[in-house]
């Protein structure tokens, strides 16, 4: 079993080897012994994980929760920002170059975002990697 | 192509050494995904997310440098590693490497 696993010294497996010249049994053995290893390491248990992700993919409580849960917090988000940005832009009590600059930024944060999302979303078909999982 | 973490292949006899071949790749996902991984953090166990983020970087270095091999004309890239490294937050840089050879079947293979 060592010679077959390979954790035998040199010296060993030159005897061992030596062996292996004059027993044919010994031989068989082995070979045995390796297709044993080869077949094992076939049977690995598969992910243990994949059918649960799949059963909690298809679960309509999980599929309500993450639905609610992104749509509220896209709302939530998208509206806290823009009501910000509204309240900023429109108080008198900052000045025009703050306000303008302010808007500035954002609008440039903006048009470079639809710029990556448009690249993006461009060379997607022919991302072929977009399909790895692990 | 064979590609192999070893030096040397046994039952080949490395005749020409071509010198280094490489791919490098740096992913990223996009930001709902990072707003969905931040939970899963919170959770705990595996994520996904990334784990796809990752394998994706993996294989693009991967042909990138089986791509470069190819060019060379090689049989084989033998020492080959994975590297990685950080160059952005939630994104995976990663880095394939070997060397690129030319074989022939060892008669005492």
């Amino acid at each position: 079993m060592a010679y077959a696993d390979g954790e035998l010294s040199p010296a060993e497996r030159a005897a061992f080897e030596a062996r292996l010249a004059h027993e044919p049994g010994l031989g068989r053995e082995v070979a045995q012994h390796r297709a044993l290893a080869v077949l094992a390491r076939r049977l690995a248990p598969l992910e243990p994980l994949d059918h649960e992700w799949r059963r909690l993919a298809a679960d309509p409580m999980q599929r309500g929760a993450l639905g609610f849960g992104w749509i509220s917090l896209g709302i939530g988000v998208l509206g806290l920002a823009g009501l910000a940005l509204w309240r900023f832009e429109t108080n008198g009590e900052i000045s025009l170059i703050e306000r303008g600059l302010v808007l500035a930024v954002v609008l440039g944060a903006g048009a470079l975002l639809v710029t990556a999302v448009r690249a993006r979303v461009r060379t997607l078909p022919f991302d072929p990697y977009r399909n790895v999982e692990r | 192509m064979i590609v192999a973490t070893t030096d040397n292949l046994p039952g080949y006899e490395i005749v020409e050494c071509l010198g280094l071949v490489r791919g490098t790749t740096v992913r990223a996902r996009n930001m709902l995904r990072d707003v969905g991984a931040i939970f899963r953090t919170i959770a705990g166990g595996e994520v996904p997310e990334y784990t796809k983020l990752v394998a994706e970087a993996r294989e693009q270095a991967l042909d990138r440098m089986l791509a470069e091999a190819h060019e060379l004309n090689a049989d084989a890239v033998v020492g080959f590693r994975f590297a990685t490294s950080e160059v952005a937050k939630a994104a995976a840089e990663i880095v394939a490497y070997g060397t690129a050879v030319r074989l022939r079947r060892d008669p005492l293979g």
